[in-house]
């Protein structure tokens, strides 16, 4: 335990102190990105990883969020922050509805899937069409940004912060719900959950409480997103954006609360490390994509874990 | 040892020396652009014709600025259509490759997440590119940087005035018109929506989401209003559909277009009466009576080793593609500076170039060229008319 | 408006029997191998390409076409399962990830070879019949019919023939199948190489209506395991009706709302289905 503190200790210098000597903004770019990414991921796994369920709503929260913080901001006339949390509050609301929706009819997983992504792209066909307000698929150029602490958040080393920090949050709280009553309450339902119904616990709140906490961590995520990129486009919503989260909580390791930001980092990086031909380099990322699949199923996360594992029981 | 040391300093010193007199001597666009996925037609085209332009101009040994020799190389990542992946590669174009002139993009989110840094860089590079939303931020404090290479159908250079007026001329009272459901679409209905009401044809609208294949109910639903052309949009993908579908259905024998060839009417050439298209060039024709096109369609076959010519694509070679590398080496050529971008854009304004196309800037730097009108009657025989806007 | 209406009960149908085979695929594979095969659009992109090539490049008779891109999608499909499906049976998520990577490469793979030019089959029968003044091209009713017949003969071999209700069986209750005899693994190896046979026909008869690009599987793949899931994953019948009432539905939906949304009507039915009749509308029927 003592030598997980430390090793997360040095990480965290590590990371604060980055901006110092790496110069760089292409670096520190993919970086920030990367650590949106990362909310994305951390938050998706509480609801897949940790308590079992399939959710393809995960983009709809991101991009539902992302509009209508900006929204929140035009018509109401509210700063950012406030905008952030109504359109955090927004996204409760709605993943409260599709939530019980789903668990009240006890959809087993694989149904879940089908319908949080019916969900997820009526929500996406509303915010293509609804032309009067999010101004469909031209989308929408933000001029404004954030201000903290007297600090216009403005220019990528800022933002490296703000992001930084956004992820450490999602982390400590994750990793609080995870290691609670709340979290063995999630393992038990995502191990059996008619067994959890017997054991006493009330799977139904369990389940809408892990759904509703992920999807506002991404709700957060897509507001910060959208004001770093400048620009709201439909596809914030799309089923790519969804798969992408999935697929970089797989390749993390979905056993872990951290592992999942390895595989948002490698995912982001990616595609400007390779530098093939467009259509090679499409085959290379499924390829990698099968075979992570193949070779490496527990994520890499797992694996080196379970590697680990076994040199010391030898 | 310490002789050695020496030698291999002086060697790393030569070489770093020379490479960067090397990197001096390499002018470098780079082009964003997608090239997979369902959107990339745009950017497949602008970088076939991008990139045998670098190519022809660099086997002919470069180009003269002043006293010295500069070669061309073009940088052109995949940007999948994503907008964070575009800013990455954009950022790493400006601040790792010293690029300062950017080709594309032609996609309007992939412009809009890039668009606030190369605001930031403003004075540093020069973005050329396609996009719809690129229109709207011309002549912008701060956006000296941007140019937009395709024409626009609205203002008096534009050709959808002349297209509505030589409907009206057919005898057109009721236009339906089926547009995708994406950016383009619903400016196309924004600017033709007024020039019908003025021109006093009724028209009719549906917009359906890409990707749809089968068209059988819009088809229906704007059958029963019985419109004399359909107006249908405007990716050949889409068209091909569309247009059989219609003539089967028997209720529509007159078409207009704007962009897409002309293969779908000719596919269905027994069952239409009247397809009218308008297309940046016909390419089919050209090759056979312009030497320059000619040429160029030899070329592509040569140098990418096919004895297929994508017609059908060729015509979007008409934004940042082939004629804009030799436009921007005439620029800065006249400009005398490969670096100083406000002096090349300002060359670029006043340059009339005749390639391809014949293409000049309007004030607000959206390009101007000619273009082709093609009428095909019952049967496939088309006339064209050249439209050369003033 | 009754015209209207009446055309698009007929064209929706024809289209959902469309869905309907790739349906058809999706339940087949879940059944027995327990993973949702969304590779299925890749092998019917396969199929329609491959029907093109041997119709309008290597200019066979379009009947013999056909059987042709079956077979070649059916060895693509044998290579797949041999060489990926395999190892995922019954993992939902890998089966899911496995196929996401598969269509990525395949996808790209079409991209480099056919380019993004659509491709359009010669018009293998044209002419249209007029039903009720709804105009309906005859090429659509021969598709309608190929496909109906191939679904009802899948329906009649599996509960028919020894080998049907084995599979059957074995997707009942895989530990008593395999311990009266059913080689489990080539059962498996068989609906996978039968799934994408499917897919491929299904490709092969739509390039005869419609025009090719690499990515016309996506698309199709979803509405397939809607369809699927509408009718309850298991049911062979119920794919058939499930890709209908889908079909139906949008083109119905179409009419009366905006076309834009067409995608989502299909959508709203199907949740409103899953949360009353959780198990799909044909569930314990075969």
């Amino acid at each position: 335990m003592k030598s997980q503190q430390a090793g997360l200790f040095i990480v965290s210098i590590f990371l604060l102190a980055l901006p110092l000597w790496v110069k760089s903004d292409v670096v520190l770019t993919i970086l920030v990105f990367s650590w949106l990414q990362g909310m994305l991921a951390v938050s998706f796994n509480l609801i897949f990883g940790f308590t079992g369920q399939l959710s393809m709503f995960h983009a709809a929260a991101f991009g539902v969020a992302a509009y209508a913080t900006h929204l929140f901001m035009q018509h109401l006339g509210v700063g950012y922050w406030t905008a952030v949390v109504l359109a955090a509050l927004l996204v409760s609301v709605l993943s409260i509805i599709v939530g019980t929706i789903c668990f009240r009819f006890r959809l087993k997983e694989f149904y879940f899937a089908v319908v949080t992504l019916a969900f997820s792209e009526m929500a996406r066909l509303t915010v293509l069409n609804w032309n009067d307000v999010t101004n469909g698929s031209l989308g929408i150029n933000l001029q404004e940004k954030p201000w903290l602490l007297g600090f216009k958040v403005d220019g990528t080393v800022p933002w490296y912060y703000l992001s930084l920090f956004a992820l450490a949050a999602t982390l400590l709280v994750c990793w609080r719900v995870v290691h609670s009553w709340m979290g063995r309450c999630f393992s038990a339902i995502r191990l059996n959950d008619e067994l959890g119904d017997t054991l006493g616990i009330n799977v139904f709140r369990y389940k809408l409480a892990a759904f509703v906490a992920g999807n506002v961590i991404a709700a957060i995520a897509g507001s910060l997103y959208a004001f770093y990129l400048g620009s709201l486009e439909p596809g914030f919503l799309s089923i790519d954006q969804s798969l992408g989260i999935v697929a970089m909580v797989l390749l993390g390791g979905r056993s872990s609360v951290f592992a999942p930001v390895a595989g948002a980092l490698l995912l982001t990086a990616l595609p400007h490390l390779i530098h093939f031909s467009a259509e090679v380099r499409s085959i290379v990322y499924g390829s990698i994509l099968i075979l992570t699949i193949l070779v490496l199923p527990q994520g890499i996360y797992g694996s080196i874990a379970a590697l680990l594992r076994k040199r010391h029981a030898a | 040892m310490k002789i050695r040391l020496g030698v291999v300093a002086a060697a790393l010193a030569a070489a770093a020396v020379a490479s960067a007199a090397v990197a001096q001597d390499v002018v470098k666009i780079g082009q964003i652009e997608a090239q997979t996925g369902t959107l990339a037609t745009y950017g497949w085209m602008g970088h076939q014709g991008a990139n045998m332009a670098v190519a022809e101009i660099n086997k002919a040994g470069g180009f003269k600025v002043g006293s010295k020799t500069y070669k061309l190389e073009l940088i052109s990542p995949d940007t999948r259509a994503n907008p964070q992946d575009a800013l990455i590669q954009l950022k790493t174009m400006v601040e790792q490759q010293q690029v300062r002139y950017v080709f594309g993009p032609f996609l309007t989110n992939v412009f809009n997440g890039i668009e606030p840094y190369a605001t930031q860089q403003n004075g540093k590079i020069l973005m050329m590119g396609g996009a719809t939303a690129i229109h709207a931020q011309l002549g912008k404090p701060n956006h000296d940087y941007l140019m937009r290479t395709w024409n626009w159908d609205a203002g008096s250079a534009g050709f959808g005035q002349l297209l509505v007026d030589y409907l009206k001329k057919q005898g057109a009272k009721k236009v339906a018109m089926l547009f995708q459901n994406d950016a383009f679409g619903k400016v196309a209905v924004d600017i033709y929506t007024p020039i019908f009401k003025n021109a006093g044809i009724d028209l009719q609208i549906e917009l359906f989401e890409p990707g749809t294949k089968d068209f059988s109910a819009p088809l229906a639903k704007l059958a029963a209003n019985k419109p004399d052309f359909l107006f249908p949009g405007y990716v050949d993908a889409v068209l091909f559909d569309i247009v059989r579908q219609a003539t089967e259905t028997g209720l529509y024998k007159r078409f207009f277009t704007v962009r897409g060839s002309m293969a779908p009417g000719l596919k269905n050439k027994d069952l239409i009466d009247d397809y009218i298209a308008y297309l940046p060039k016909w390419f089919e024709q050209a090759e056979k009576t312009e030497p320059k096109v000619k040429e160029f369609v030899a070329k592509y076959k040569a140098f990418y080793k096919t004895s297929e010519f994508p017609y059908d694509q060729a015509p979007l070679c008409s934004s940042s593609c082939y004629d804009h590398v030799y436009m921007l080496v005439e620029a800065m050529k006249k400009a005398g500076t490969v670096d100083d971008v406000a002096k090349v854009k300002a060359a670029l304004m006043k340059e009339r170039y005749s390639g391809l196309w014949n293409i000049r800037y309007d004030d607000t730097g959206e390009a101007v060229f000619d273009f082709d009108v093609l009428h095909m009657r019952k049967g496939g025989a088309i006339t064209a008319t050249r439209v050369t806007p003033k | 408006m009754g015209q209207l209406l009446l055309g698009q009960l007929l064209n929706g149908a024809i289209l959902g029997t469309l869905y309907g085979i790739i349906a058809l695929g999706v339940t087949l594979t879940f059944g027995i191998t327990g993973i949702v095969n969304f590779a299925l659009g890749v092998f019917m992109m396969l199929g329609a390409y491959a029907a093109w090539y041997f119709t309008d490049v290597a200019g066979l008779p379009y009947p013999l076409a056909v059987p042709c891109a079956v077979a070649v999608t059916a060895l693509a499909g044998l290579i797949a399962d041999q060489g990926l499906f395999r190892f995922t049976r019954n993992n939902l998520v890998n089966g899911l990830l496995v196929s996401i990577g598969m269509i990525a490469v395949l996808e790209a793979s079409a991209l480099l070879i056919w380019t993004s030019t659509p491709k359009e089959l010669h018009r293998v029968l044209p002419g249209v019949f007029v039903i009720f003044g709804f105009v309906l091209p005859k090429m659509k009713l021969l598709v309608f019919g190929l496909l109906l017949a191939v679904i009802i003969a899948t329906y009649m071999a599996l509960t028919r023939t020894w080998i049907g209700r084995a599979a059957y069986a074995y997707a009942q209750n895989p530990e008593a199948a395999q311990l009266m005899g059913v080689r489990t693994s080539r059962l498996q190896t068989g609906v996978v190489v039968y799934s994408t046979a499917l897919a491929g026909l299904g490709g092969a008869l739509y390039a005869s209506l419609y025009s090719l690009e690499p990515t016309l599987g996506s698309l199709f793949v979803l509405k397939a395991v809607e369809a699927a899931i509408l009718a309850g994953i298991g049911s062979v019948i119920g794919s058939l009706f499930g890709g209908i009432i889908l079909g139906v539905t949008e083109g119905v939906g179409s009419i009366y709302l905006p076309l834009a949304f067409r995608d989502a009507y299909g959508l709203v039915f199907l949740v409103a289905i899953l949360l009353f009749k959780p198990a799909g509308l044909f569930a314990g029927r075969r």
